[in-house]
């Protein structure tokens, strides 16, 4: 990479204390996120992809959960190591985050344009007539119809597109140089999805912002994404190019995944389902977390954990967590 | 509708209606009536998978539960096997409802989870008097056999399963009494991809080896596509097209569906440059526009889609849409 990343996370694990016991909920997660890079992380319930992010947030809950381990840098520094009013600065400033449903992350009795103006005034200490004309222009941004009529109504008085957009206002007031948006258009109808996504993508590129992308839908992952990350059990399991992905699937996951979506474009009848279920953090295997459920299982996929390696025949930029389809050490043993 | 095809029809649904009427707003609450439903016509034939597809608030829903009788329409005819489902009595009803189940969207919700799993299985055929006893347990093992889940699930709670588990759980209790006609409300829109796999081809599977007919309601076209063989698109409490599949969502006649069809997305980067955007959002169902309800937002309005709401128009090959577009 000519340009050095904007965030860039290595060997992150973030455990959860069950029943007096640690468990890592993420393990040994590393990616590097480009400027104006769309990094989407994709999976199921479970995953890790969320906690990935609120891993970078610094907003894992302290009474259960910690970053045991790895290093998060951002702008020169490692935000696991920030004290709480340092990383409170980043946060809502230099990174933001938005959720997918915007009803609960909006405080239901104050009025929108008092929320957006609010990140202002406290990132920006900026005065109260100053910070609403900018929340108003931000609001334009997202393309809130008559938004100078609406900078005073509540959360309840939008639709749930309109909230997801005050949301991507707030997140955008201070210009971050990294978006998390965790499923920002799951609870979305289809049409009113696809113009949240064209929005994050315009806004993206006007602000010459990072993006990561968190779905569980590999249609959407494959509009929005320049990059994306499969996320198993709390591992990345294949990260590549979005066209390199889609067209090369190479860890049995990808595979499965991709065969287990039923296409509205085209007919096709070999929908195959992926048998069994996502191991609980308290029960992992301990070889290769999809082992269990794999159809190329081989007696080493039982016994270790396959590292992230490059995909052979690609460049090194596909890489993939599998025994068999990665790597040149394993399929010899 | 034909006649023939009404006469061959498992269940044929005519004119429904419902209005919601609401009091809303402080400290003057008003009246609102939202039309839930305004004159909404299919038909399933027996062993058909027939799709309700649209976004919230389209009345799909309200559509299934209303064939049922659990929302109890305000107008229109409803025909099961020719029979009036409208004109009958509880008891009628009951009797029928063993004919028609329902499958719920969200299996944590739809489950008593102070109920062992046996159990729940097990009351809706006492209740229809179809077994008791051993006979009864054996019913119940072999309908956990038949949704793939171990026999000492009889003996679990609701929270000892997975979603995926649950679902497989509603499935079975809809399967107990040997309904011909399932209503699937959205079934597996709660579940992970890879787990409405497994759930799509178990209720495939019941369509084929029991001749099952569904109602499946669901918001995703992907998976109406492979799972119906005809579908009907709602907008505001109306259909707006009707037809087979692949066909209605290869060459989409109405702009609403085609909206909806190029919005959804499609597993290939290369698809992205076909994404299709509509502007709006879709109006309240208690003030829908005037004339066409789709008109504020679609690309080919005329001044005739403002004031007048176009008429049902069949085209053929099962085939039928209410747009201007389409008038001689």
């Amino acid at each position: 990479m000519v340009e050095p990343a904007v965030l860039s996370v290595d060997g992150l694990t973030t455990e959860f204390r069950i029943a007096g016991k640690w468990h890592a909920a993420v393990r040994d997660i590393g990616f590097e996120l480009a400027r104006n890079e769309t990094l989407a992380l994709v999976g199921e319930s479970g995953c890790g992809k969320s906690i990935t992010a609120l891993s970078i947030m610094g907003l894992i809950p302290k009474a259960a959960g910690r970053v045991a381990k790895g290093r998060i840098l951002f702008e020169g520094r490692n935000l696991p190591e920030l004290a709480d009013d340092e990383m409170r600065k980043i946060r809502g400033d230099r990174i933001a985050m938005i959720f997918q449903e915007p009803m609960t992350s909006l405080n239901p009795v104050l009025t929108i344009g008092f929320q957006v103006a609010e990140v202002l005034r406290y990132h920006r200490d900026l005065g109260p007539g100053e910070a609403r004309a900018q929340a108003l222009d931000i609001l334009d941004q997202v393309k809130i119809p008559s938004a100078r009529d609406r900078l005073d109504d509540y959360p309840h008085q939008f639709s749930g597109g309109m909230r997801q957009r005050v949301m991507i206002a707030m997140a955008l007031a201070c210009q971050p140089r990294v978006l998390l948006a965790d499923e920002p258009t799951t609870a979305l109808d289809v049409t009113i999805q696809a113009q949240v996504l064209v929005l994050l993508a315009e806004l993206k590129q006007r602000y010459g912002m990072s993006m990561i992308f968190i779905s569980h839908n590999l249609g959407v992952v494959a509009t929005i994404a320049d990059r994306v990350a499969v996320m198993y059990a709390g591992e990345i399991v294949e990260i590549a190019p979005v066209g390199e992905l889609f067209d090369r699937p190479t860890h049995p996951y990808t595979e499965a995944l991709l065969r287990s979506i039923p296409r509205v474009d085209r007919t096709s009848d070999a929908l195959v389902a992926i048998p069994g279920q996502v191991p609980p953090i308290s029960r992992m295997p301990q070889g290769c977390r999809y082992a269990p459920r794999c159809g190329l299982k081989q007696p080493i996929c039982e016994r270790a954990g396959p590292p992230l390696e490059p995909v052979p025949g690609s460049g090194a930029t596909h890489r993939a967590r599998c025994w068999v389809r990665a790597g040149g050490t394993g399929a010899a043993a | 509708m034909t006649a023939t095809a009404a006469a061959s029809a498992l269940l044929d649904v005519e004119g429904l209606r419902k209005f919601f009427t609401v009091r809303r707003g402080f400290p003057n609450p008003r009246t609102i009536t939202v039309r839930a439903l305004d004159g909404v016509s299919f038909s399933v034939r027996p062993g058909e998978a027939f799709g309700l597809v649209g976004e919230s608030g389209c009345g799909k829903s309200t559509a299934g539960r209303a064939v049922l009788r659990l929302i109890e329409p305000d107008e229109g005819a409803i025909r099961f096997h020719g029979k009036d489902v409208r004109a009958l009595d509880r008891g009628a009803l009951r009797a029928l409802r063993r004919k028609m189940q329902i499958v719920f969207q969200d299996p944590y919700a739809s489950l008593n989870p102070k109920r062992l799993i046996g159990k729940t299985l097990a009351e809706p055929m006492q209740v229809h008097g179809l077994a008791k006893g051993a006979a009864l347990a054996e019913r119940v093992r072999a309908l956990l056999d038949e949704v793939g889940l171990p026999a000492d699930a009889a003996g679990r709670y609701p929270h000892e399963f997975s979603g995926g588990q649950r679902q497989r759980i509603g499935i079975a209790r809809a399967l107990s009494v040997e309904p011909e006609l399932v209503i699937a409300d959205e079934p597996v829109s709660a579940l992970d991809v890879s787990i409405q796999a497994q759930v799509l081809l178990l209720l495939r599977g019941l369509q084929q080896r029991r001749g099952l007919s569904y109602v499946f309601v669901s918001h995703d076209l992907g998976v109406v596509r492979w799972f119906c063989q005809a579908v009907a698109v709602m907008y505001l409490g109306r259909i707006v097209e009707r037809g087979p599949l692949p066909a209605m969502f290869d060459e989409p006649l109405h702009p609403y569906t085609k909206a909806l069809r190029g919005a959804s997305p499609v597993p290939d980067p290369r698809a992205r440059v076909t994404m299709m955007r509509i502007e709006g959002e879709v109006p309240s169902a208690a003030s829908p526009p005037p004339g066409c309800h789709f008109h504020p937002r679609c690309p080919h309005a005329m001044e005739r889609c403002r004031v007048e709401y176009p008429a049902w128009k069949e085209l053929g090959q099962g085939r039928g849409v209410a747009c201007h577009l389409f008038d001689e």
